[in-house]
């Protein structure tokens, strides 16, 4: 084979190789970062969640598993956060107002998780609720007391935290689906909450 | 291209594994990956540089068979561009941190398939190809850094947007560096005056 | 004081590439100055093509205009540069392709994806169409651009390639040994010099522009990605008015190697000549900001130098190369023929265009002449008077049958023609922009509609004359691959 064609071979070969890997590492050149990864993959593939006792903001002991059979809207925050966390509790509440009252707390239900459970108490809990008008019944706000738990319920819905220098957090926000059969089956972004609540409601 | 005598090659070999050996002991790992411009901009560019500089030490022979072998400069330089430009996706990042095996690949891939192949290619491009693979990666640079700065969202998990931001404008500063130190080496380089014929008789 | 003596060698011909180069130039000039006249027409209100086709035809002449220029440039740079340096033909013709690659590209964007956001691509405008393109169709131009700017930077850097192999590197193929310090005669030719500039300049400006241009594609698909629309504007300027001068930087190459060849006088590369290409290659890429000077966002800096060195940069080259164009030819005997009579023309052409751009440069003027026909009126002087005057005069030289060869009579008529037609047609649009006639609009008032008809049948003269230059290089294109003295040799007037 001569030198030019033997170049122009290799250079196919490594081109088709990179494109290939390219669209294999990246869904179809659809998913540059991991948290877009993280969507189509939840998407393709509802994930199931670990068991987790949690504590509400009036101190109710509950599993994560009590909500089985209905439609649980997921949110994972820290209460004294004063960012992304206070558009996540708007769009929370945007698509509480929109889901019918006949079915909110009956098929549809919102959860609010903090990963913050040291200064997260329920007081700290209520009060964000309050500030976001959180009813504490069919939108209850709780944080995982066992570290062991939190970590694996975080890694399972895929929220990274890392602590920023002013005593907060950075953590990826999105609002998370979590199916009837208690399986993680959609991530959205959170500006886009009234799409979410439209296909909440279809789902109904 | 002269011979290196081979024991100046083996304290070269030795001084590149050391290199990368401390590269890869954790606390250096961590503390270079703990800041996105550490990672992207330190210890990514460094691992290809050992690729690069271990390619050197081979020997012309080596070198040329690996070039023959390969078919020449061009498919080098494209398999380098792939191989840098997936470690330049935000999400390649994070995987490296969160996953020891992706970490691993990492480590492996960078000096194989980037800094190798590189350096294969570099001696047969001439001024030409070296000046296109230098004004392609340096306006990517930049564009690069463009994107980590105007990212509407945070593109890492693994790092804070400040840190996104400032790897940003590091790449596009070190864009405009690179591009004024390979404009300004056009002007101080080369020999004297060649001959003043002209090339073309009649 | 240095001495240069001038050798009388016979003219290399053109290589095919060479030929390829100006075929293709001026094939393409002459379709777009048919799509220009439509555009005239438009505004006169003598054919009804619609808004969105005027703009269409704009952005296709803008985008072709400011590309065959660069290529016939390049063509004139190459042909002679060659002399002095060892280039890469296959490089070169590479550069034609990915031209002809980008041409396509960038005519399928328009003609059937409709883009008409004009050649500037000024961000947000190709992104945001409103629904009278897709993205599609932008990307498909903004690729176009890449394509082409691709296969210039190639060609620029086989040309910095060469030069650094004959010269070491740029600063003495700047001639700055000789600028610097004592000036021993040995500074390179003119050509190179010029070369050694549009080469720095060029490779910048193109960096510049592959950037904003991979941005907006990025942006284009991805809007969350911000523009900040103050940088994109400031990039996109830096590269197309670095870009489009040096088109003219690399045609007057014509000017320096042939004019000598008729009068037997070289053209030194004495200290005045080599200051002022330098002084050049620094200005050029710090004067776009007099492009924005209404732009009261833009920084007041970057306003103030734009203003500065816009009036500075008028002066060095044109005024050097005006006064070394006169010494060669005073009392030389020098015989007129077509070529010389153009390339002479041409450096008219040059000045004349630059003075209203002098006047634009003034930011009190700018306000109120900037966006009317007056800076159409500039360019189109110093481009079609000066730039396009070069190339017909390089054309008439290569086809020239021999050196005692008299022009037909046709030939001279379209001459005075082509001078008369153009400077009618310039006037026309100086003129409107003086009556406040807004530049970019498709449909005109009913007062402004009478400058627009002299306008278009100026046009219509000025197509009439470049076709018959066209067509005498295209039948003449046999000879042009030949050695041979071209010149005609002076009849000095005194012993």
């Amino acid at each position: 084979m001569s030198a030019v064609a033997r170049s122009v071979a290799v250079t196919a070969l490594v081109t088709v190789l990179g494109s290939g890997a390219f669209w294999w590492g990246t869904d179809g050149f659809t998913a540059f970062t991991a948290e877009t990864a993280r969507r189509v993959d939840i998407l393709r593939a509802p994930r199931p969640l670990p068991a987790a006792v949690l504590e509400d903001q009036d101190g109710r002991v509950f599993n994560l598993d009590d909500y089985r059979g209905r439609l649980l809207a997921v949110e994972v925050i820290y209460t004294r956060c004063t960012t992304i966390c206070n558009s996540l509790g708007m769009a929370f509440r945007q698509i509480r107002d929109r889901v019918p009252a006949e079915a909110l707390g009956r098929d549809v239900a919102l959860l609010s998780i903090s990963f913050d459970p040291e200064r997260d108490d329920p007081a700290s809990l209520k009060a964000y609720g309050i500030a976001h008008g959180a009813d504490g019944e069919h939108w209850r706000l709780a944080r995982v007391r066992d570290a062991a738990q939190l970590r694996a319920l975080l890694e399972a819905f895929g929220v990274v935290v890392i602590a920023d220098r002013f005593g907060g957090f950075e953590h990826n926000a999105a609002i998370h689906l979590v199916g009837r059969d208690g399986r993680l089956v959609e991530i959205s972004d959170l500006d886009a909450p009234l799409q979410f609540a439209a296909k909440l409601v279809e789902t109904l | 291209m002269t011979a290196i005598a081979p024991d100046r090659a083996r304290i070269g070999f030795c001084a590149l594994g050391a290199l990368y050996l401390l590269l890869a002991a954790p606390p250096v790992r961590s503390w270079l990956e703990a800041t996105m411009s550490g990672h992207m901009l330190v210890q990514i560019p460094l691992l290809a540089a050992i690729g690069f500089a271990a390619c050197r030490l081979l020997g012309a022979r080596h070198q040329e068979r690996l070039l023959a072998i390969a078919g020449g400069p061009i498919p080098l330089v494209v398999m380098a561009f792939f191989a840098s430009s997936w470690w330049m996706l935000p999400r390649a990042l994070d995987d490296a941190l969160a996953h020891p095996l992706v970490e691993v690949a990492k480590f492996v891939s960078l000096p194989t398939l980037v800094g190798l192949p590189l350096a294969l290619a570099w001696r047969r491009l001439g001024i030409i190809g070296r000046g296109f693979v230098w004004t392609n990666f340096i306006s990517m640079l930049a564009v690069l850094g463009w994107l980590y700065i105007a990212a509407p969202q945070r593109l890492c998990n693994s790092y804070l947007v400040d840190q996104q931001a400032s790897a940003g404008w590091l790449m596009v500063k070190l864009a405009l560096l690179l591009f004024a130190a390979w404009l300004g080496h056009l002007f101080v380089a080369g020999p004297p005056v060649g001959n003043p014929r002209a090339v073309h008789g009649p | 004081m240095a001495t240069y003596t001038y050798e009388h060698t016979p003219d290399h011909g053109a290589k095919a590439g060479v030929l390829a180069y100006l075929a293709t130039s001026a094939a393409v000039l002459l379709l777009m100055m048919v799509f220009g006249l439509l555009m005239r027409l438009e505004q006169a209100q003598w054919i009804s093509i619609g808004a969105d086709r005027f703009y269409e035809l704009m952005t296709l002449h803008g985008a072709g205009m400011v590309g065959i220029a660069a290529i016939a440039g390049a063509s004139v740079m190459w042909h002679f540069l060659r002399q002095y340096v060892d280039l890469s033909s296959r490089i070169f013709i590479a550069n034609l392709v990915l031209f002809l690659a980008g041409v396509v590209m960038i005519l399928g964007s328009v003609l059937i994806g409709h883009f008409h956001g004009a050649w500037t691509f000024l961000f947000p405008l190709p992104g945001k169409s409103m629904g009278m393109w897709s993205p599609g169709a932008a990307a498909l131009f903004m690729g176009g651009l890449l394509v082409i700017g691709v296969g210039f930077l190639l060609l620029h850097l086989d040309i910095a390639r060469a030069i650094v192999a004959r010269y070491g590197n740029f600063a003495r193929a700047l001639g700055w040994p000789q600028l610097f310090g004592h000036d021993d005669g040995k500074a390179p030719p003119p050509t190179v010099v010029a070369s050694a500039m549009v080469t720095v300049v060029n490779v910048i400006g193109l960096v510049v522009g592959a950037s904003i241009l991979t941005m907006m594609l990025v942006n284009l698909y991805v809007p969350g990605f911000d523009i900040d629309p103050l940088l994109a504007k400031g990039m996109i300027y830096f590269f197309g008015h670095i870009f489009i001068n040096a088109t003219i930087y690399m045609a007057v190459i014509a000017v320096y190697e042939i004019l000598p060849r008729y009068t037997q006088r070289p053209w030194k590369s004495n200290k005045v000549f080599l200051a002022s290409w330098t002084a050049s290659t620094l200005m050029v890429m710090f004067i776009f900001p007099h492009h924005l000077l209404m732009d009261f966002a833009f920084p007041k800096w970057m306003l103030v130098m734009g203003h500065i060195i816009g009036y500075l940069n008028t002066v060095p080259i044109l005024v050097v190369t005006g006064y070394g164009a006169l010494m060669i030819v005073y009392r030389s005997g020098i015989r007129w023929d077509m070529a010389s009579k153009l390339l002479f023309l041409s450096l008219f052409g040059w000045a004349a265009g630059a003075m209203p751009a002098f006047i634009d440069g003034t930011i009190t003027v700018n306000y109120v002449m900037h966006n009317t026909l007056w800076v159409p009126g500039h360019f189109h002087t110093y481009l079609l008077l000066g730039m396009v005057a070069m190339v017909f005069g390089f054309m008439y030289y290569l086809g020239k049958p021999d050196h005692e060869a008299d022009d037909r009579l046709i030939d001279r008529i379209a001459f005075w023609l082509f001078t008369a037609s153009v400077l009618g047609f310039t006037l026309s649009f100086l003129y409107s922009g003086k009556e406040s006639v807004a530049r970019r609009y498709a449909a005109h008032l009913p007062e402004w509609v009478p400058y627009d008809r002299i306008g278009a049948v100026f046009a219509m003269l000025v197509i009439a004359s470049s076709l018959l230059f066209v067509g005498r290089f295209f039948s003449r294109i046999g000879l042009a691959r030949h050695d041979y003295q071209r010149a005609p040799v002076a009849r000095p007037a005194t012993a």
